[in-house]
């Protein structure tokens, strides 16, 4: 069985086994067992029925529309019946009101309600994409009267991002906090932070639970060394794994990315992922508005909302625009070292096959892309 | 089947593990079709080649504020020093290694202040002034041309742009200063409280 060869616990919600007819899982021969009976006494349609209702398996064939409302009907006319539908509310509420209804307002309606119903991002066709980040800049500027640019640009061809930290030359500076709390537009009110700076006492070596990854005095201090953690972009991502929804997922470039709409805030990815990478928006996350990042992407650093989990992306707004990512370039030291994995010539490339280089938590399987080295 | 879909890690599983991945990927590479060119375009670069490593460095000479020193220095060193009192450069402090080991003539050439010169007293331009740093920092001056010490300019993205020793070092203090951290997240003192 598949599951006994990860090394990591990961729960089976809803996800049901497909059992092989002739024989049964239990190992039973005789009819005591009974996971073979429901599946011979259900007819097929019956069967799909109750694999709906009891579980969320069917998201892996339907997109979000289907899986809400399960109609026969394609993408495009349910959206073309839902659309009139509410035009005809939108109408009647404004008459009743005896206002008219201006522009704006229906045009916000109509954005908010194909929104509200759009389908998984993971599994939209490039122009849904980009009809989802139109909306979504020109429902802000409705709201706001302000323009953001949001970007859905896909993985890059032959491009997987890694990273390499380097434990020497970090002097707990914080830089690279205050850069990705700028660039990422995370929640001041709550002061949310992706990247952890660990204070550790020479020594000690990594231990985690003496460490301080809150300290405010005089850096660097006497007798400790720095180490950062963030989201590691794991190959065999467990957060992926346990999300019910499949609100996260790994692109082609290696970035571990969220969908915030799609997100239904159960924070299983939180509890599942080794690294402490994820976020919660246990509050509406507040930027002012001068301070808002307008460069974004649809899986960056846009606006979320309440509820949802959140992490580093290593800024895929910049990232795949072939910068490096904030903290790595507000890094004074050069701790923090960005690149291409599949490019042979690539400094990280260099760093891999020329340093000393491990990785936390190598024995788990996660496969992160995210190493540390000495000098 | 199920099975089967799950027994490999994300539906393409035919690596052990992600240096396996980069080995049999990288194989093939082509390129991308991203740059960083456009992230330095107003910053002059010049290109030069260490070992097996060609990249772009920031040029330095148009940098200096107050080039060419010949501008000032018409004469050789010892001539224009006065023991009473120092007549220009009051901002520099040297504390680079020991005053036993290290003058400013270890560096700068006495005859030609417009030109560094090496510890055997050969000419080194101040646009190649990591050759001057590499004398001692052999190391350093190995992970710098792999990529491992130092930073880049512009992104990620080919062609590589990376600093010199002198863009974050400062040659004649070049250590780094210790100061306070850039925030303290008090959100997180009172969630632990």
């Amino acid at each position: 069985m598949s599951s006994e060869r990860k090394k990591w616990f990961s729960l089976n919600l809803g996800r049901k086994k497909a059992e092989p007819h002739s024989s049964c899982g239990c190992g039973k021969t005789s009819e005591g067992c009974g996971s073979n009976a429901v599946d011979h006494q259900m007819t097929e349609e019956a069967f799909n029925e109750a694999a709906i209702n009891a579980s969320i398996g069917e998201e892996r064939v339907k997109d979000g529309f289907d899986q809400v409302f399960d109609v026969k009907m394609s993408r495009r006319s349910a959206f073309k019946k839902l659309t009139a539908s509410l035009l005809v509310g939108a109408g009647a509420v404004s008459t009743s009101c005896s206002m008219m209804a201006g522009d704006d307002t229906k045009e916000k309606a109509q954005i908010d309600w194909e929104e509200q119903f759009k389908g998984n991002y993971k599994l939209m066709n490039d122009d849904e994409k980009k009809a989802t980040v139109e909306r979504l800049m020109r429902s802000y500027e409705l709201r706001t009267g302000k323009n953001i640019s949001m970007s859905s640009k896909n993985a890059e061809d032959d491009v997987l991002y890694g990273y390499a930290f380097n434990i020497s030359k970090c002097q707990g500076y914080m830089d690279c906090v205050s850069a990705c709390v700028e660039e990422n537009n995370q929640d001041r009110n709550s002061q949310m932070q992706y990247i952890r700076i660990h204070e550790m006492k020479d020594g000690k070596g990594f231990n985690f639970d003496e460490a301080d990854d809150n300290y405010y005095h005089e850096v660097p201090a006497e007798g400790h060394f720095y180490m950062g953690t963030q989201c590691f972009h794991c190959d065999n991502p467990p957060c992926v794994e346990v999300c019910p929804v499949q609100a996260t997922w790994r692109e082609d470039d290696g970035l571990v990315v969220v969908d915030y709409d799609w997100c239904v805030g159960c924070r299983y990815c939180m509890a599942a992922c080794p690294y402490d990478g994820r976020r919660f928006n246990w509050s509406k996350p507040e930027v002012p508005e001068e301070e808002i990042n307008k460069n974004q992407h649809y899986l960056g650093n846009r606006m979320r909302k309440k509820g949802v989990m959140e992490k580093c992306t290593f800024c895929v707004q910049r990232s795949r625009a072939g910068k490096n990512p904030a903290c790595v370039e507000a890094c004074p030291t050069g701790a923090r070292i960005f690149g291409n994995l599949l490019d042979p010539n690539s400094t990280i490339r260099w760093v891999l096959e020329n340093k000393k280089v491990f990785r936390l938590k190598e024995d788990l399987g996660t496969e992160p892309k995210f190493w540390y080295f000495m000098d | 089947m199920v099975l089967g879909g799950f027994s490999c890690k994300h539906g393409e599983g035919e690596y052990h593990g992600i240096m396996d991945k980069i080995e049999a990927e990288g194989e093939n590479y082509h390129g991308t079709s991203l740059s960083s060119e456009p992230y330095f375009e107003d910053i002059n670069m010049i290109e030069i080649t260490e070992g097996e490593h060609t990249f772009l460095i920031p040029e330095r000479k148009g940098e200096i504020k107050m080039f060419a020193c010949s501008e000032c220095h018409t004469q050789p060193l010892e001539q224009m020093q006065n023991s009473d009192f120092k007549k220009a450069h009051w901002d520099i402090k040297l504390d680079h290694a020991n005053q036993n080991t290290m003058n400013c003539v270890t560096c700068h050439n006495p005859y030609n202040m417009d030109s560094l010169k090496s510890l055997t007293g050969n000419h080194i331009d101040f646009n190649n002034s990591y050759n001057l740093c590499n004398q001692c920092h052999a190391q350093q001056f190995e992970d710098w041309k792999g990529g491992a010490h130092g930073k880049r300019i512009g992104g990620w993205a080919p062609p590589r742009a990376s600093m010199t020793c002198v863009n974050c070092h400062n040659p004649h203090e070049p250590h780094f200063e210790s100061r306070w951290p850039a925030r303290f997240n008090t959100q997180k003192v009172k969630e632990r409280e």
